[in-house]
């Protein structure tokens, strides 16, 4: 018995089909503007057999009509975390567009906290800022972690925070520092909106961003805590739309 | 009775206001902020109209009020500016937050009105002093609307004009009762609908009103499921069209505390041989605005009273952007009513919302207070 979970996010679709409570398919498609052609496509890749049920999530989780339910990505990212990571108890999730904060337990969200203001705490941010740089969104991370020297940054907003980088470029500052500048600043937006909630350890970190691992370690610093980043990660959500799609049989 | 009827009110003020000054030959005056003794100006015949947002960009506020002053402040002064209160004769303040006193003074340089009055009124409403301060301030009132309007005003048309106000406020709190029906027969949109409409038209028509709605009330079945009880508690709101859809979501705003509902008329006035002292025990002992509740916090634990005599599983908590007063109490406000199993959830309202990204978070937080139901 096959129940399936579809995550409609910004920047991608995921789809996750769960088996008698395992992962049985998964995969991943760049959301185009059909979105509801990315939808099938990615079922197809995912589903090896005849699906039951589909539980649709994320911003554009109306797009998927058969869905049987659409709850928000917070209910389902508290649904992932616990199959995935049962003993988190917070979950920060920062994917392309909105950064989020929940805390959990049992597989349900007991309160969470979202940015919503500006793209500053996204991860666009971080594409725009390494268009900015001229370098490889993937490289990001690893060049910011060779840098030695802070430069502060005051990312409220990334239009400013843009011009902030064009000033530090035109004063030659080196571009690791600049990376890790950008990665700091953004740390300590999804800081502070983490911290409208408590910090409660163990804390897992999921969405895109989560592989940028100069912000991995600027959030620890911040928030003074480990992070976990659970296999699977950006598959989150929909695998706790899955596991809410299993229980409609 | 037609349900409608408050919501046309309120969506045609400036209508009503025109035509009401038609009819009666009388003079309008808005007013600023929930402390403005609306009791002597309809004592003198005057109509008051609560000048409410218009939830429409308020760009053109630039000049006169300052960008990060709060939106309701902006929008307010934005309408003078494009002529929408031009009927008005004048605009009482009684003294609140920098943000609407911005907006007063500015007023006066665009907006045609004759007699505009500051009423000073104490910002500390728990002092021991502050009847005795009040009631100077309301004779200091009483006299210059006297003089603006050329002749006294009777002890008895003041004590007329109270009757008729306390009238008004038994009858909505009576309304507001029926929400705590576990099915309550009119939704949060309606209730807020009756409540402004009340603060822009003659409170004796609406008394005839309310006393209509209350009777077809008790009879109404509403069709659809309550779903989650929600209370919204903030500063002014006249936000229909967000209760509205917030209400599509599967909840019911089941009871406010808002400047534009429970804080304008909850209690009554006491009985006092001198009138402009029963007003200010009035005024003095309403529910009070964050801007006046010093030293002790007293709104949190009266939030915390409302809550739980309304039964409700969750509150929004709405802010004003950049409205101080607010931002002071909501931590006080959050921490209590979590600590009682009450969750919250914070939004921040600017002129117009942007609804897409508020639905998501109240969908969020009603999947939250549903499983937690559950449990
Ligand atoms: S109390 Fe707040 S919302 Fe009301 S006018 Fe002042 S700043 Fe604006």
């Amino acid at each position: 018995m096959l129940s399936c979970g579809i995550d409609v996010g910004a920047r991608t679709v995921k789809v996750v089909v769960l088996e008698n409570g395992r992962i049985r398919g998964r995969a991943i498609r760049v959301a185009g503007l059909q979105v509801e052609d990315d939808v099938a496509a990615a079922l197809k890749e995912a589903a090896a057999g005849e699906v039951r049920t589909i539980v649709a999530t994320g911003s554009g989780r109306e797009a998927v009509k058969e869905a049987r339910q659409r709850p928000t990505g917070i209910t389902c990212a508290a649904r992932g975390i616990h199959f995935l990571l049962p003993e988190a108890r917070m979950v920060i999730d920062v994917g392309a567009e909105e950064g989020r904060a929940i805390q959990c337990e049992g597989g349900r969200a007991l309160n969470f906290a979202v940015n919503e203001k500006c793209a500053a705490g996204a991860g666009t941010f971080i594409e725009t800022m390494s268009r900015t740089l001229e370098i490889a969104v993937d490289g990001f991370g690893p060049l910011a972690l060779q840098s030695t020297k802070l430069v502060p940054m005051n990312a409220q907003c990334a239009v400013f925070a843009e011009s902030e980088v064009v000033s530090l470029i035109h004063e030659k500052t080196p571009k690791q520092d600049i990376a890790r500048a950008v990665c700091d600043a953004m740390a300590g937006r999804i800081g502070s909106m983490c911290r409208r909630l408590a910090i409660t350890p163990p804390v897992a970190l999921v969405g895109g961003v989560a592989k940028n691992t100069a912000f991995v370690r600027a959030l620890e610093n911040d928030l003074k805590t480990d992070l976990t980043i659970p296999p699977d990660a950006e598959y989150v959500s929909a695998i706790g739309a899955a596991l809410i799609a299993a229980e409609e049989h | 009775m037609d349900f409608e009827t408050f919501r046309r009110h309120g969506r045609g003020r400036h209508d009503y206001a025109r035509d009401w000054k038609k009819r009666t030959g009388g003079k309008v005056v808005g007013t600023f902020c929930t402390y403005v003794p609306e009791e002597i100006l309809a004592a003198g015949g005057v109509l008051p109209v609560r000048i409410l947002g218009s939830h429409e960009p308020a760009d053109d506020a630039e000049p006169y009020v300052f960008g990060m002053f709060c939106p309701f402040s902006r929008d307010c002064i934005s309408q003078a500016i494009r002529g929408r209160y031009d009927y008005l004769d004048g605009t009482v303040l009684a003294q609140t937050c920098l943000h609407i006193r911005n907006t007063f003074w500015s007023w006066q340089k665009v907006n045609p009105g004759r007699f505009h009055y500051y009423m000073c009124f104490p910002i500390k409403v728990q002092s021991p002093r502050a009847v005795d301060y009040a009631t100077g301030e309301m004779r200091a009132f009483r006299a210059a609307f006297e003089k603006w309007l050329g002749r006294p005003l009777a002890d008895a048309q003041i004590r007329d004009a109270i009757r008729v106000c306390d009238e008004n406020r038994a009858l909505l709190e009576e309304i507001y009762g029926l929400r705590k029906d576990p099915h309550p027969p009119l939704t949060g949109r309606e209730a807020m609908e009756m409540v402004l409409a009340g603060q822009l038209m003659d409170k004796r028509e609406h008394n005839q009103l309310l006393r209509q709605a209350l009777a077809a009330l008790r009879t109404r079945r509403l069709e659809r499921d309550p779903g989650v009880r929600l209370m919204i508690v903030g500063s002014e709101d006249d936000d229909t069209e967000f209760i509205g859809t917030t209400e599509e979501l599967g909840c019911t705003i089941v009871v406010d505390e808002h400047c534009t509902g429970t804080r304008y008329f909850l209690n009554r006035t006491p009985d006092d041989p001198d009138p402009m002292r029963a007003l200010a025990r009035r005024y003095v002992g309403k529910p009070p605005c964050p801007s006046r509740d010093w030293d002790a916090r007293t709104r949190t634990d009266r939030t915390l009273q409302l809550a739980r005599d309304y039964n409700v599983q969750g509150a929004l908590l709405v802010q004003q952007k950049f409205c101080d007063p607010h931002e002071l109490d909501i931590p006080a406000i959050k921490s209590t009513l979590e600590r009682n199993g009450i969750p919250t959830l914070f939004l921040e309202f600017d002129v117009t919302i942007p609804f897409g990204q508020f639905r998501t978070r109240i969908e969020a937080f009603l999947e939250m207070i549903r499983a937690e139901a559950l449990f």
